[in-house]
């Protein structure tokens, strides 16, 4: 629980030495209690006041990591309630149900599914791992479900129905660190026990609010060091009211059993239930539905919520290469912000015509919101243009820019010199194609 | 230690805003006293309400998968709106007056009064009515609407902070409610409101339109706009408390991933169920940060969040 300046104050010497560099330790006690100073500037306080300071400046929620290498998913130490205050940091996992009952080949399935890559904006949406249902009665089938998963380097969730079987499982994936889910209700005990055992995270799902923040801070003590809190919730808004309770009580530490990640399950056809977890703060779904029309927009959604406010993603202004361009291939100009550049470069792609792209720093906004920002004026583009050492990559000497900002041509004609041509390309990237076709072709 | 969590009080609520009158049966919207959706620990007066969008004439962009249920109807406003509200259950509509734009047909004022009338006589809920885009046709088209359908309560869509006197004038004079239109920026949210009551508008009839960026097109920041706008709100800024209404179905199927076939890009599934996705996607956490009217295209996306909104307010009146 994050600690006042006056029981600061209680912990430090009260000689008032100076030697932090403040009159007295109150003072100090205060800039403390504020997180604007750093108790290793007083060099007399006791282990004890370090102890204390310790406990309260750890993160409000705890990190926890599922699986291991390179794509092990971490998730957690979120710190703000709203991603405007500042962001949110560690993206939600999004787990596929590999259900051993309804799955012939798992080999085959999760194969499949560890193939799938989608490049959005800078970002490569990939399924981040696979949640076993363990069946008591199919436990060879379980068992091969685990192989896969493993043999694909994909992190693990055992869903499980009996200590056994689950056991068993996590024995198998144990050096993958596989994240161990009771059934929900389950008396946590037995679980625990194989949690604490191997040392893998753990579910924790109670009744209500209270007894699973109860339940989970016992089982803390118990010996598990990461756990997982599963809502309570019956229905949608029950669930919202679960999401926010747990992350408003973890950021006020009005509970230690609460500084926990969320973890949610997600049934057949409960896309709302998804989208309400991405956007208010579940770290881990598990998810029946792996048809990709769900998982599309799903990965999308996370995307945009975890996007740093402060800073849109950006790609690196420069000449990008489009197939291989030589001087007589188009050259086009846009700006900086990743959706921009990824939406015209996968059109460009699409039309099968090498080409120049040239990516200028807009700060990372969209054509029109960096045109009305100034920041994509004729003079802007002119200048980054040379800078780049564009115009020395085409023997045509034209530059074709975006259809919204028709309106700089004149004065980047200007800006680039004698000799150069700007042509006004479509306003939608989805008809360069044509462009390409019917004016570009008559062009150079 | 038992936990105690207390519910958040906040000093100031969302502005009650009547939509539709005379002839309309009478929509009130918003009026929470918490942050948006949190039923569990604030008082909300009225759920929030589901609108179907339809158009004047044939709109050439709607890809296929939602114009199916509007087989027929597509471009013929009284037969679409009663089919919105008897097949789909729409709380209200919106017409768009896409070709009163003069690049997409340049139909006069006129014309599109006859549209709604058309769409005023077909059915009895609150109707919103969407010129072609600020400037001076918006305000001609607007303007003679809001006169000839004096009394109505309709909700003009929009003013902006550059252009705003006309359909203050006519919301003030016939007895609307007036959009007011922002550029996903807060500020300029306020100061729209500011000039709209230095205009003698009163903004129990005004509704904050901050700008809709679909899914995976600047939803994150329309997100994030209306959450700050909704903590001014209840913080007490009485210049920000309106209702706000978003206009999802179109931002959602612009998007390319609500248009491109499945055969063309195997890795994104089905594409009408995909495109039903996106819309239900970007309409989910608008209602998460706040809205209180979603404008919405395809019926099934209507459907589905209308499922959402029974859980959430089984008893609370309105829609
Ligand atoms: C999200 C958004 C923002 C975000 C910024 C997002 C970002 N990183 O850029 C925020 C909220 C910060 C913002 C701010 C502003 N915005 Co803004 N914003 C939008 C919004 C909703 C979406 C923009 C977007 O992401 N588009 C998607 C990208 C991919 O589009 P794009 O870059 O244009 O690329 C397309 C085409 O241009 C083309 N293309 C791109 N490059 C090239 C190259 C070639 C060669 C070709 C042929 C084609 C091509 O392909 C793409 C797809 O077809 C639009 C409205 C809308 N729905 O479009 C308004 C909009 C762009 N914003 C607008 C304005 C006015 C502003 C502000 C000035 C408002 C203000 N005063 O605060 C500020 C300016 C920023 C500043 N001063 O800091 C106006 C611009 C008006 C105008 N006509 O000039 C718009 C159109 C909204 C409106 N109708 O009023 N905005
Ligand atoms: S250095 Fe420590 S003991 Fe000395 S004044 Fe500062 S806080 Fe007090």
């Amino acid at each position: 629980m994050a600690l006042t300046g006056l029981q600061i104050f209680k912990l430090l010497p009260n000689t008032n030495c100076k030697k932090c560099g403040y009159p007295t330790c109150l003072a100090f006690a205060m800039k403390l209690a504020a997180g604007k100073e750093s108790l290793d500037k007083c060099p007399d306080a006791s282990e004890e006041a370090r102890a204390a300071l310790g406990a309260a400046s750890a993160p409000p929620i705890r990190g926890v990591t599922i699986g291991s290498g390179d794509r092990a998913v971490t998730v957690g130490e979120e710190t703000v309630f709203f991603r405007h205050e500042k962001t949110f940091v560690r993206k939600p996992g999004l787990f596929r149900v590999l259900d051993p009952a309804k799955v012939a080949d798992p080999e085959a399935t999760v194969a499949r599914w560890a193939a799938i890559r989608i490049e959005r904006a800078g970002e490569t949406f990939r399924v981040d791992g696979v949640a076993i249902r363990e069946i008591p009665s199919a436990a060879a089938q379980c068992l091969a479900c685990a192989d896969a998963t493993m043999k694909h380097g994909l992190p693990a969730i055992v869903l499980a129905e009996t200590p056994d079987g689950a056991g068993k499982l996590v024995e198998k994936l144990k050096s993958h660190r596989p994240l161990l889910v009771p059934p929900a209700g389950a008396d946590p005990g037995p679980y625990a026990s194989i949690a604490a055992r191997h040392g893998i995270p753990l579910v924790v799902s109670a009744p209500d609010l209270s007894a699973l923040a109860s339940s989970a801070a016992e089982i803390v003590k118990s010996g598990v060091a990461d756990v997982l809190l599963e809502p309570p919730a019956a229905d949608l808004p029950a669930l919202h009211r679960d999401l926010t309770l747990i992350r408003r009580g973890a950021l006020d530490r009005v509970h230690p059993g609460l500084g926990h990640p969320v973890f949610l399950r997600v049934g057949q056809g409960e896309i709302e239930k998804a989208v309400l977890g991405i956007t208010k703060f579940a770290s881990v779904l598990v998810i029946e539905d792996d048809a990709s029309e769900t998982w599309l927009p799903l990965w999308t959604l996370r995307q945009n919520i975890y996007t740093d406010p402060q800073k849109p993603l950006q790609m690196d202004p420069g000449i990008y290469a489009i197939g291989e361009p030589g001087p007589k291939s188009p050259m086009l100009v846009t700006t900086n912000f990743s959706l921009t550049y990824f939406i015209v470069s996968t059109e460009i792609e699409a039309t099968g015509v090498p080409s120049h792209l040239v990516v200028v720093d807009a700060e990372g906004m969209s054509v029109l919101t960096a045109w009305s920002a100034g920041k994509f004026s004729g003079d802007r583009v002119g200048k980054a243009l040379r800078e780049l050492g564009a115009t020395d990559r085409v023997a045509h000497h034209t530059v074709i820019i975006p259809g919204y900002v028709s309106v700089i041509s004149g004065e980047l004609e200007d800006a680039l010199g004698h000799g150069w041509r700007v042509l006004t390309g479509p306003q939608e990237a989805s008809d360069i194609a044509p462009f390409f076709r019917d004016v570009w072709s008559g062009y150079p | 230690m038992s936990l105690n969590l207390k519910p958040k009080k906040w000093a100031g609520a969302i502005r009650q805003v009547t939509l539709g009158a005379r002839t309309r049966r009478p929509l009130v919207v918003a009026g929470g006293r918490g942050l948006p959706m949190h039923t569990f620990e604030a008082e909300f007066p009225h759920r929030p309400a589901l609108a179907l969008e339809i158009t004047d004439v044939d709109p050439p962009r709607w890809p296929d998968a939602v114009r199916q249920p509007w087989d027929g109807v597509v471009g013929r406003p009284g037969e679409a709106a009663a089919r919105a509200v008897r097949d789909f259950g729409a709380d209200l509509l919106m017409l768009h007056l896409v070709g009163t734009h003069p690049d997409r047909g340049n139909r006069t004022a006129d014309e599109a009064v006859a549209d709604v009338r058309g769409v005023l006589k077909a059915v009895d809920v609150p109707l919103i009515v969407k010129g072609p885009g600020t400037g001076q046709k918006q305000n001609e088209v607007l303007s003679r609407v809001a006169e000839q359908c004096a009394g109505e309560g309709l909700v003009l869509h929009s003013a902006c902070q550059e252009d705003f006197r006309t359909l203050a004038a006519v919301t003030v004079a016939y007895g609307h409610v007036l959009v007011a239109e922002s550029p996903i920026d807060i500020n300029i949210a306020k100061q729209v409101n500011i000039l709209l009551s230095e205009s003698n508008v009163d903004l129990n009839r005004v509704l904050i339109d901050p700008l809709t960026g679909g899914l995976g097109y600047g939803l994150e920041y329309t997100y994030s706009v209306m959450e700050r706008v909704r903590l001014a709100a209840l913080g007490g800024d009485t210049m920000l408390n309106c209702p706000v209404i978003c206009l999802v179905g179109e931002e959602a199927w612009k998007a390319k991933e609500a248009k491109v076939p499945a055969d063309k890009e195997p890795l994104w599934g089905d594409q009408r169920a995909r495109g039903l996705h996106w819309e239900i996607a970007t309409a989910t956490p608008l209602l998460l940060a706040g809205a209180d009217i979603l404008v919405l295209r395809h019926p099934d996306a209507l459907a589905h969040v209308r499922r959402t909104i029974d859980v959430w307010f089984p008893q609370t009146a309105g829609g």
